[in-house]
């Protein structure tokens, strides 16, 4: 057996320990790389930067803990921001298994930056029908939240003062794991609503809703842990994001360069067989 | 330093645990995995369960029914409940009502919406920036291929655009001038399967940079160290199902 053909039939699991260490060494010992912020995410970043105080952004978070590594981190920054710029901050979900995750996530920021429940923040929780929901919620946004997660009437929330359906949200962002999620939020709530609409997504997801973002559907694009990466930068609070930049550009490398010993390898053996 | 609360510690060594089950299947299938995953497709089930009854049957039905008298809230859930008719044979037709209603108002809805989002906008953005060449000073043309606003690229997602839809257009014989327009189409649709497939590397990546964060995290004293001891003892059930499987082969009858 040919070196090419005893490497092209390596054992995988020494491909899987090699993208393990690949990942785990510089999460043990980062480097620093830069970050250079793209025009997609500086695009929810302008926006929310541009809002007056107390005006009304809306953060749909849908996904559920399966997606958690790379929205969780573009969760974090997006409310962070929101709370430091004193926006009123309406969040909600979609995603029946990821509300308790929200709540959690919503809570601890609104904790973290100090700010009071009902008067600053709320969680609305989750209502059935998903775009039938968005619908309502352009509606009458009571109807389609009678009450809030703790089962709080939401007409008694200050947060939402003077906010009937979704055309008084300033700013809306959908973070999105799937359906529904971002296109959703456009086809049903922002193209009928009128009201401006940013997106955050897996990484999968990203190449799909990069058409939205050049028609101007949507003002911007948080994709995946790398633009999380990106919003952390710009909000000048590094978490866990930034942190795994250096493992994911590792990784990328180890991909390219197996990529690459692979098909040389495939190249040889076919020469060597004539 | 102030002690973690108990619901942490305990929701770390779960966490860690149910991780390093997972990761088990690396090394090959075994038990060990299959406990994780049966577990993580029943809490799953569980928890929507739970969550969809409490959120619609007592937040948006009883309690409005009950306490406010909205009573027209029984028509949704006269037309919901026909869904159950299915689980008896003799009345499973009425079952069509509820399905009848879902579907029309779905496609209604669905329909004009999608057509005007996905298919006019872009259309119409696909064909604007050409548009805008000719403007009051004359033709303009702008080159720059990093600005996705650029004529240049405006013209290469046109033509990415038609030769795509040629390529999927079967009516005609891929040949001659249609060939190396068919051929154009693939060359734009690699591209496309390779960003796409870039976007999923990364975003698996991403999924294990999240993983391992959390177990160098609960690798911490505070925690207890669950990712020490719970990877030794892993280690050590993956020796000693492979030793049992040494000593006891499969029974192949």
């Amino acid at each position: 057996m040919s070196f090419s053909e005893r490497m092209l039939k390596i054992d995988r699991r020494i491909i899987f320990l090699m993208i393990g260490l690949c990942t785990l060494l510089p999460l043990l010992y980062p480097v620093g790389l830069p970050i250079k912020i793209s025009s997609e995410v500086r695009g929810v970043y302008d926006h929310i930067e541009s809002l007056p105080e107390r005006s009304v952004f809306l953060l749909s978070i849908d996904f559920d803990p399966a997606s958690k590594p790379e929205l969780y981190p573009q969760a974090i920054a997006l409310l962070r921001h929101a709370f430091r710029k004193h926006l009123r901050v309406v969040t909600m979900t979609l995603w029946v298994s990821g509300t308790g995750m929200a709540d959690q996530l919503v809570t601890q920021v609104a904790k973290e930056m100090g700010k009071e429940y009902g008067t600053d923040y709320a969680f609305l929780g989750w209502s059935p029908g998903g775009q039938a929901v968005i619908i309502n919620m352009g509606q009458d946004l009571y109807s389609a939240f009678p009450s809030d997660y703790s089962g709080k009437s939401t007409k008694d929330l200050p947060v939402l003062d003077g906010v009937r359906s979704l055309k008084d949200v300033g700013y809306m962002v959908s973070l999105g794991a799937g359906r529904p999620g971002v296109e959703e939020w456009y086809v049903f709530g922002k193209d009928k609503y009128k009201f401006e609409l940013g997106g955050g997504c897996t990484g999968v997801m990203a190449p799909g809703l990069y058409p939205l973002l050049r028609s101007g559907q949507i003002n911007g694009l948080i994709g995946g842990l790398r633009g999380a990466a990106e919003y952390e930068n710009l909000i000048g609070q590094k978490g866990k994001a930034v942190a795994g930049m250096d493992a994911q550009s590792a990784t990328h490398l180890a991909i390219i360069a197996l990529v690459i010993m692979c098909n040389l390898f495939y190249f040889s053996l076919r020469q060597q067989r004539g | 330093m102030t002690a973690l609360p108990f619901e942490s510690i305990i929701g770390a060594w779960v966490a860690t645990g149910l991780t390093l089950l997972i990761f088990s299947f690396l090394y090959k299938d075994n038990p060990l995995f299959k406990l994780a995953e049966h577990l993580y497709v029943g809490v799953s089930v569980g928890y929507v369960i739970v969550k969809t009854y409490d959120t619609v049957i007592i937040h948006l039905v009883v309690k409005p029914i009950v306490e406010n008298g909205e009573i027209a809230l029984l028509i949704p859930v006269a037309i919901g409940m026909l869904m159950l008719t299915r689980y008896v044979p003799k009345a499973a037709w009425m079952s069509r009502y509820a399905f009848a209603f879902i579907v029309g108002m779905g496609a209604g809805l669905a329909i004009p919406r999608t057509v005007s989002s996905f298919i006019l906008k872009q259309v119409e953005d696909t064909i604007r920036p050409l548009l805008s060449m000719a403007g009051s000073d004359g033709v303009t043309f702008s080159m720059n291929l990093l600005n996705p606003a650029s004529h240049l690229n405006a013209i290469i997602i046109l033509l990415g655009v038609s030769s795509v839809l040629f390529y999927f257009f079967f009516s005609i014989e891929h040949s001659g001038v249609g060939k190396a327009v068919a051929r154009t189409g693939i060359l734009f649709l690699m591209i496309s399967f390779g960003a796409g497939f870039g976007y999923t590397v990364m975003a698996r990546m991403s999924l294990l940079i999240g993983r391992l964060t959390d177990l160098i995290e609960f690798s911490d004293a505070s925690y207890g160290r669950p990712t020490v001891w719970l990877s030794l003892l892993t280690v050590g059930a993956l020796f000693l199902l492979a030793r049992r499987g040494r000593e006891q082969p499969p029974d192949i009858h």
